[in-house]
């Protein structure tokens, strides 16, 4: 296969063209400078209102992006200058189209640019910020308490004793078995691809659609309490709430089958949604779980107006995958016996 | 400014170090690296679906005999929203597929590149060589 290291030189030319675009808005493709945030003071922004009266953050979005949720170690600062953003960009965005070496496992995939899902061929959301965590100051998760360490362990135990990862369907990842995926959260984070949502309200909801991988949030506004202990929820359970412009939603009572970074079950997550431009709204987050973490920690990206609507991702309809990667690890398995039996033999 | 895109260009070697891939699913543990192929034949269908879309293509063996392989490739989401449809790539288009053969030897490959009969690699987003481009 000749596709060593080769980047098209229609690739560059379109990377270039990010860069260019980073100080230049342009509709429906690249995001406006509003979508970046740079610690200093925004414009006021009043958005307009619902017809009941909330103030209005309906329509379709992205959390698309190239900044890390931590920071990278040799980095030491909060935000890079506007050049150092993007040079960043195009250096990762560089390496995504990149096409990797034949023969190795990471060339055992399609390529993502030719079904444009490289990130640079849709809508993504621009920040000087070097780690979407702003708190802790570093920019990065903090320690583990001894009790969450213990319990990624005994996770870990759990998983090994029910055997190998291709053992069976219950043993692969939550995401390959298109359960739910990270874009859904909450936290929201960015879905790799078709990283988009769409908000709509009604008078005392908001509901959240999130495309990866069609799960919905409907998140009342009447000031109820979450339910008991007892309810346990993928996605937990979220209570909404104004204050000010900023929609404030708190979720408790995940299944904790599905750990953020390792959190327990009894992890609180409160966003804060603020519209701080006709394109953007700002979102924040911040994960509160004492026994995996001694204080909580946050992070705020912007989320990029994009075009609607929301296309179904109908996850198991041709999730072929699954079945194919079993018989594989059984063929796998059966080579492996007939090469052991050649060898006892001899 | 060299120091400080040098820090830029650092900071992002780790960055790539510690990316999470966004694969859906292991590839790798789906089809066999050490199993490389080319198949050269003539579009049957195309599941444009999710979680991954599946090409279904006929290819003459040695013996003149046609066989349905099943190729994987990307969401079709994106597609979609630049425009593309099932009639983009009609039925009977001459594709070569260069991918890995699936781990347990049935007719089905994973499509590393998509490249159309004259060469060109098949569109499908704007980035690549004859891409239609985003239309939005």
């Amino acid at each position: 296969m000749n596709h060593r290291f080769r980047v098209p030189a229609r690739v560059l030319a379109t990377l270039t063209l990010i860069v260019v675009l980073v100080s230049i808005p342009v509709a429906g493709q690249a995001p406006s400078t509003a979508s970046r945030t740079n610690g200093t003071a925004a414009k006021p922004y009043t958005p307009s209102r619902t017809p009941d009266g909330q103030p209005d953050l309906q329509g379709f979005w992205t959390n698309s992006t190239y900044t890390p949720l931590e920071r990278p170690k040799d980095v030491t600062k909060e935000y890079y200058t506007p050049e150092e953003a993007a040079a960043a960009i195009k250096l990762v965005a560089e390496r995504e189209n990149e096409q990797t070496e034949p023969g190795t496992t990471a060339d055992v995939h399609y390529d993502f640019s030719q079904f444009g899902l490289d990130r640079s061929q849709s809508t993504f959301t621009q920040s000087l910020r070097t780690s979407l965590i702003v708190d802790p100051p570093e920019g990065r998760i903090p320690s583990m308490t001894a009790e969450g360490e213990k319990r990624v362990a005994d996770r870990a135990a759990a998983r090994k004793a029910l055997g190998g990862q291709y053992d069976s369907v219950q043993n692969m990842p939550i995401g390959s078995r298109c359960i739910v995926m990270a874009g859904a959260g909450p936290p929201m984070m960015n879905a790799g691809y078709n990283a988009n949502y769409q908000i709509v309200q009604a008078a005392g909801y908001v509901m959240i659609l999130t495309e990866m991988i069609h799960d919905v949030r409907i998140i009342p506004l009447d000031g109820r309490p979450q339910p008991p202990p007892g309810v346990r929820q993928w996605t937990g359970v979220s209570r909404g709430r104004w204050e000010g412009q900023t929609l404030v939603v708190e979720t408790t009572n995940f299944n904790g089958k599905n750990p953020f970074r390792g959190a327990s079950e009894n992890m609180r997550v409160t966003e804060r949604f603020t519209r701080t431009a006709e394109d953007t709204i700002l979102y924040k987050f911040t994960i509160d779980d004492p026994s995996t973490w001694a204080k909580p920690w946050s992070a705020e990206m912007p989320m990029a107006r994009t075009q609607g609507p929301i296309f179904e991702f109908a996850c198991h309809e041709t999730n072929y995958g699954i079945a194919n990667i079993l018989a594989g690890a059984r063929a796998d398995e059966k080579r492996a016996a007939e090469a052991a039996a050649k060898t006892g033999s001899k | 400014m060299r120091t400080k895109l040098a820090l830029v260009v650092a900071g992002i070697g780790v960055l790539l170090a510690s990316a999470p891939v966004w694969a859906h699913h292991a590839f790798a543990a789906e089809f066999d690296v050490n199993k490389p192929l080319k198949l050269r034949g003539t579009l049957l269908k195309w599941e444009m679906v999710n979680p991954h879309s599946w090409f279904h293509l006929d290819v003459k063996d040695q013996d003149g005999k046609v066989v349905t392989w099943l190729i994987e490739g990307g969401s079709p989401n994106q597609l979609i929203r630049m425009g593309v449809t099932k009639n983009t790539v009609p039925i009977g288009t001459e594709l070569v597929i260069e991918g890995y053969h699936a781990k347990d030897g049935t007719n089905k490959a994973v499509g590393r590149n998509f490249v159309l009969a004259d060469g060109k690699r098949l569109f499908l987003g704007g980035s690549a060589p004859g891409g239609g481009g985003d239309k939005k």
